[in-house]
């Protein structure tokens, strides 16, 4: 873009005003964060400013709480659920939604997608109806399961669906000509390459899960989540507990989201030096 | 009188929704908070995008655009109540205030109005815009730009002429984008928004925790009867972005 700066008259200042802003609006986004993180090794017991020194007592009262410890195995159990079902329903309903000659497919493909679009707030409250006044399902951690999978279903669809997309119809064909049965080329050919798609997938509904609070807080009864848990602390005002249990989820999630972003690169590297060695 | 559910098909949960004077200023304020925050949305995060397009290494691009997600990725929850750490009756602005002594007391503006919402909301929905806007301004042929300046136009010019009229599809998009989900928004204005900060989201769950059930259901399908419409409407712009047609 350098002939772009000669001509402009300004380009040194606007250079700078636009470098200025983008340095605001990336503290903007992350100092919230990281002030949260830096006050729960804080040793003030409000947990807020000033700072009166470190320490790593919150953490070890966050280990110590036996009703963190409860939320937070709801929380897993919900999470594992969450993810069988919406790897598997999200990786099924990607297979028409891509190859096969649905009448209203755009349309269909909206309908599938909608729930990300649509608030979480109106998934847990439509859901609340159905489930109690409808079906007259008493709710528990199993209801909550139901809410989750709904919103993160789309999510594993789509990635699956782009993954389809992008496959050659004739490795397939090949597969056929050779005499694959259905399964055996859904097993040797088809699955292998969208096999990083669906981990991938897998991977985001269970952080999608660990985190996802308001159709949770509609469904899951007298039971808590790690989010609903700090949710009812929240009520009463900040804690430093709250900050290190806050902490750990970020981190929590941000390791998970980086497998599941390196995964599909790793995975194809992975295959491409095994094809290089049987080539050898 | 009871608040079973009467199976009986009727408008008046309708019209007793529009009656309630209360209630449809709760609508406008929605409105009206939803679109001053995707207005400030999509205007702070269209510099950044122009930013990183035009003066950031197409190399260095990428880094920088996964820093502009990475809050998005973490908790929802998490990322207003870390404003409550900074804008609360405790938290590091008031904190700082009685600490320089400027103020004694702590001083809830900051916490529990509207400025507030609208604040966080930005917040949580800018990677939203960001991501949006950069994708179309990074299909944008720069040599156009040149030819504007070339051609006598200022700089901003060729943006107002020449850049934003070619990004149509992308700012449609991110103004769908943040706009929809603000409208369902519960957990910030329950949060951070006071009584001054109420938006339907809050007004939905106060019908379903009374156990109005049928008065709530009317509210929400209105907000999910707007969202529905708005998608129609702006289909064409969004289907740029629908990642099964590739």
């Amino acid at each position: 873009m350098r002939d772009v700066e000669v001509v402009s008259r300004h380009a040194g200042l606007s250079r700078a005003m636009f470098s200025t802003w983008a340095v605001v609006v990336y503290v903007f986004l992350f100092a919230p964060i990281l002030l949260l993180i830096a006050f729960s090794f804080n040793a003030n017991k409000y947990g807020t400013f000033p700072f009166t020194g470190w320490t790593l007592h919150w953490y070890g009262q966050v280990y110590g709480d036996y009703q963190i410890r409860d939320a937070l195995s709801t929380t897993l159990k919900v999470a594992f659920q969450v993810t069988i079902i919406s790897t598997i329903v999200g990786t099924a309903a990607a297979f028409p939604l891509v190859r096969s000659r649905l009448p209203f497919r755009s349309g269909v493909r909206i309908g599938m997608t909608l729930p990300i679009m649509i608030p979480g707030l109106l998934i847990g409250v439509s859901l609340l109806v159905l489930l109690t006044d409808v079906f007259h399902i008493p709710l528990s951690p199993q209801t909550a399961v139901i809410g989750q999978a709904v919103y993160t279903t789309p999510f594993v669809l789509l990635l699956v669906a782009a993954r389809l997309q992008g496959f050659d119809p004739s490795l397939e064909r090949a597969a056929s000509d050779l005499g694959a049965n259905t399964y055996r080329r859904l097993r040797h050919v088809v699955f292998p390459l969208i096999a990083p798609a669906v981990f991938a997938g897998a991977l985001f509904a269970f952080t999608l899960s660990l985190d996802e609070f308001i159709i949770t807080l509609f469904l899951i009864g007298a039971h808590n989540t790690l989010p609903i848990y700090i949710y009812t602390q929240v009520k009463f005002g900040i804690t430093p507990e709250v900050n290190a249990l806050a902490s750990l989820l970020l981190l929590a999630s941000l390791i998970l989201l980086a497998f599941a972003f390196t995964l599909p690169l790793v995975a194809r590297r992975a295959s491409l030096a095994v094809r290089r060695r049987r080539v050898a | 009188m009871d608040y079973n559910v009467v199976h009986r098909w009727t408008f008046d949960n309708y019209h007793y929704f529009f009656s309630v004077p209360t209630y449809m200023r709760t609508v406008w304020a929605t409105l009206w908070v939803s679109f001053v925050a995707t207005a400030i949305t999509i205007l702070m995060a269209f510099p950044l995008a122009y930013w990183l397009v035009r003066y950031v290494r197409k190399s260095l691009q990428g880094v920088f655009l996964v820093l502009v997600i990475l809050p998005f990725w973490t908790s929802y929850l998490l990322r207003v109540y870390s404003w409550i750490n900074i804008l609360g009756d405790q938290g590091a602005i008031n904190r700082f205030l009685q600490w320089t002594h400027i103020t004694h007391a702590p001083v809830s503006f900051f916490l529990y109005d509207r400025p507030a919402v609208i604040l966080v909301l930005v917040y949580l929905y800018f990677p939203f815009a960001a991501l949006t806007l950069y994708a179309s301004l990074e299909r944008f042929d720069w040599n156009q730009f040149k030819a504007a300046l070339d051609l006598g136009a200022s700089p901003p010019t060729a943006v107002t002429r020449i850049m934003i009229p070619q990004m149509k599809a992308g700012i449609v998009t991110a103004v769908i984008f943040v706009f929809i989900p603000v409208l369902g928004e519960y957990l910030t204005p329950q949060l951070v928004g006071g009584t001054q900060g109420v938006m339907i989201g809050n007004l939905i769950v106060n019908f379903f925790t009374g156990a109005q059930y049928t008065r709530g259901a009317a509210a929400a399908l209105l907000i999910a009867a707007l969202i529905v419409v708005l998608l129609v409407i702006f289909r064409r712009s969004l289907e740029v972005e629908d990642p099964t047609r590739a």
